[in-house]
């Protein structure tokens, strides 16, 4: 190797280590010790570190808690995705829609992402709670308040719609982008083929727009096992561990009863139901996308 | 040459600098993320070091988020806890002295002129460990009471505040049927594990608070005494007095008339409901007991008591540092007196209800005198390790299925019970 070459390797090692160092301190490092804190029964502070073997783990699979954790993610998806695509979408093409500011009003709808977790959820719980316009609205209808965060479905219900918004203004600015490179000759030829405005979208759009979805499926599948603020600051789990998610139950675990290696645990249960999920909705989506024509 | 002069004299400079910081006596103290409390700590820590030059205490509030008890136990793990810090309860210090992290008290020199000059002999009794040493030094507790909406009562024509089980659901019917609630109390059917502290042991301990709920690892609580409170919440909820859906403010704006009241309301009450006036709007009561108990009650009560603690990681000369700071501040009531006008908690002493130190601020502040007073009626929590458990499983299988009507108060008593010994037999 010509001594250029070397200097161009030891100039392209130098750009790569901070980022090899932060993967290091911040992923590597910490994976590999949460996966040494399965084998223990340790508080993190204990001289005293007590080797169970697979003990945590086993417990883990019997413990109700840790079930409904496994469940919720699955309910709040149900109401969670198709709100948030709907939403997402809508805003994209009503955003495409504009001639002007389309900038201003594409920061307009990201807002709520930027906004804290812990301030939208007052909001929301002044919102939901028994004396609020919205509640006093509502029971003149049907003559009752609706217990929001008292009855499981509705509890859900609410953390879903909660998430849908911060998260649609974020997600509608990837399809922004994806509308924005469909060519405008499709929308033409279909104009002379006879296509109206609905079949357009069906037949141009949404396929046109299938690398912006299966991004955005992924990440919110992904999101979806790391939900904690909302329901931490509403629900506290309940009613029922009906909104008890992963994070609550590792943070429970971790941080209330002192169990680290139980966390761990279940932090391990969680990034497999991760990457398993996350690998079922990529085999849907790429059989989507290929019965639409595209690649792998 | 000027130059060199210049880093000459640069050197030295730093050199003396750091030498200076080196030779004080310095140690960090962590408060609870509490502005007043802050600014108590800050205002000691100064006060302390005019007197005191040789030492360098450093006040910091220790971070909120995700809670003080997740913040410390990092901190311990990565070794960079203070050298003491307030703000341990008595449950997370039993995790804290099972895992060596906290120094015992009783065996530093000066522990006991501290307890004599702080007045609190008596009230330190209940903070004693199972080994017999002390590791938490409780500053504050606020016997949990009761507040009536004594303005709306006397609307409802109700002239003697209720003591009794059976008479809060006389009382809470008559509310009722004016569109009002008994009590609006949303955390009643939430699992945090706190909550407990302040719906179910601050009504057990009315009925029986000299039975504890668990003795090293079993449970010996007074079961007819749990089953009394299961039953009022079971009747409360069935005849529809309580709401467990948000409303906020509902003590203070009139929607409920009943309500369990801590001394750190009321500094909120004076800028947002002035109007809230002790002895002309609420009043304050004690819990309480079901009628067929009215005798042999021992009509104690919750205490939400905090304390400070010094952590065994720090070198011997930060611990020194800080507990001279410590001994200093206890050793004057009139620093007891600045943090009660500061922050509204009832310090720990024998005399608070005596000492004519605290009596001018009393007497100013009239809703803190029953606080005061009870002081000795309030029992802190459960020393015990598993106490996040412990609340948890008696929320999830007892009280909360209680209120919800998925359980009769029996069934939910065992359910808890047997749970609670499930824990302790991990």
């Amino acid at each position: 190797m010509s001594n250029y070459n070397k200097r161009e390797e030891a100039t392209g090692w130098l750009f790569v280590i901070p980022y090899l160092a932060f993967t290091l301190i911040f992923f590597v490092v910490p994976f590999v010790w949460g996966v040494m804190l399965i084998f223990y029964k340790w508080n993190l502070i204990s001289p005293v570190r007590e080797f169970v073997g697979f003990g945590n783990l086993l417990e883990a699979l019997q413990d109700r808690r840790v079930w409904a954790a496994a469940v919720v993610p699955f309910k709040i998806m149900s109401m969670f995705l198709p709100t948030v695509l709907v939403l997402s979408i809508g805003i994209a093409v009503l955003i495409n829609s504009f001639k002007r500011m389309q900038g201003l009003l594409a920061v307009a709808f990201f807002l709520p992402y930027l906004a804290s977790g812990v301030a939208t959820a007052l909001v929301v719980k002044g919102i939901v709670s028994y004396t609020s316009p919205v509640n006093s609205a509502i029971s003149k209808v049907i003559g009752y308040v609706p217990d929001w965060l008292g009855n499981s479905f509705l509890a859900v219900l609410v953390i879903s719609l909660m998430i849908a918004w911060r998260f649609s203004g974020y997600y509608a600015l990837i399809f922004l982008s994806a509308l924005q490179s469909i060519p405008n000759e499709l929308y033409e030829a279909a104009q002379i083929d006879g296509a109206g405005r609905i079949t357009s979208f069906l037949r141009i759009t949404l396929p046109q727009l299938y690398p912006a979805l299966y991004s955005v499926m992924i990440l919110a599948v992904g999101m979806m096992f790391g939900i904690f603020t909302e329901p931490y600051m509403l629900t506290g789990g309940g009613p029922n561990l009906a909104t008890h998610t992963w994070y609550l139950e590792i943070y429970y675990q971790a941080f209330s009863t002192m169990r680290a290696g139980y966390a761990s645990s279940i932090a391990l249960y969680n990034a497999l139901a991760v990457f398993a999920f996350i690998g079922v909705v990529r085999k849907i989506m790429q059989s989507w996308g290929r019965a639409l024509g595209w690649e792998d | 040459m000027l130059r060199n002069k210049s880093i000459f004299v640069l050197v030295v400079l730093v050199c003396l600098a750091m030498s200076s910081a080196v030779l004080a006596e310095s140690a960090t103290f962590w408060t609870a993320p509490n502005p007043s409390q802050e600014v108590f700590w800050h205002l000691m820590a100064e006060q302390f070091m005019i007197d005191n030059p040789g030492y360098n205490i450093k006040v910091m509030p220790m971070a909120e988020a995700p809670s003080s008890e997740a913040t410390i136990l990092t901190a311990i793990a990565g070794s960079t806890a203070p050298a003491a810090s307030e703000n341990i309860f008595i449950g997370f210090g039993a995790e804290l002295v099972a895992s060596q992290a906290l120094v015992p008290l009783d065996t530093l020199d000066g522990w006991q002129e501290l307890l004599a000059s702080r007045n609190m002999e008596e009230a330190i009794l209940s903070w004693a460990f199972p080994d017999g040493h002390y590791y938490i030094l409780p500053i504050y507790s606020n016997p949990i009471l009761y507040g009536w909406r004594t303005d709306i009562l006397q609307d409802l024509g109700v002239d003697e505040i209720p003591r009794t089980y059976e008479e809060i659901i006389k009382v809470g019917n008559i509310a009722k049927d004016k569109g009002l609630f008994l009590m609006v109390r949303p955390a009643l059917v939430k699992p945090n594990w706190w909550e407990r502290w302040f719906d179910f042991f601050t009504l057990y301990n009315a009925i029986n608070g000299d039975q504890p709920f668990i003795v090293g690892s079993e449970v010996v609580a007074d079961d007819a005494a749990v089953l009394e409170v299961f039953h009022f919440y079971d009747q409360l909820a069935k005849q529809g007095l309580i709401l467990t859906q948000d409303i906020p403010d509902a003590f203070p704006v009139g929607d409920s008339i009943w309500t369990e009241l801590g001394p750190w309301t009321f500094p909120g009450w004076k800028e947002q409901y002035p109007e809230m006036v002790y002895g002309e709007t609420f009043e304050l009561t004690m819990p309480p007991v079901p009628e067929k108990f009215l005798e042999q009650a021992t009509n104690k009560t919750f205490g939400d008591a905090k304390g400070l603690v010094l952590y065994a990681q720090s070198s011997q000369e930060e611990l020194d540092a800080v507990w001279d700071f410590i001994r200093w501040v206890y050793s004057k009531p009139e620093n007891d007196l600045v943090w009660f006008e500061r922050t509204s908690l009832p310090p720990v002493r024998d005399d608070l209800a005596s000492n004519t130190i605290f009596s001018g601020y009393l007497s100013n502040s009239p809703a803190l005198v029953p606080y005061a007073e009870h002081m000795p009626l309030a029992i802190p929590p459960f020393t015990n390790g598993e106490f996040a458990d412990i609340q948890t499983a008696l929320g999830e299988e007892g009280l909360i299925p209680v209120v919800r009507g998925q359980k009769t108060p029996v069934q939910a008593w065992e359910d808890a019970k047997a749970a609670i010994e499930k824990i302790l037999s991990r």
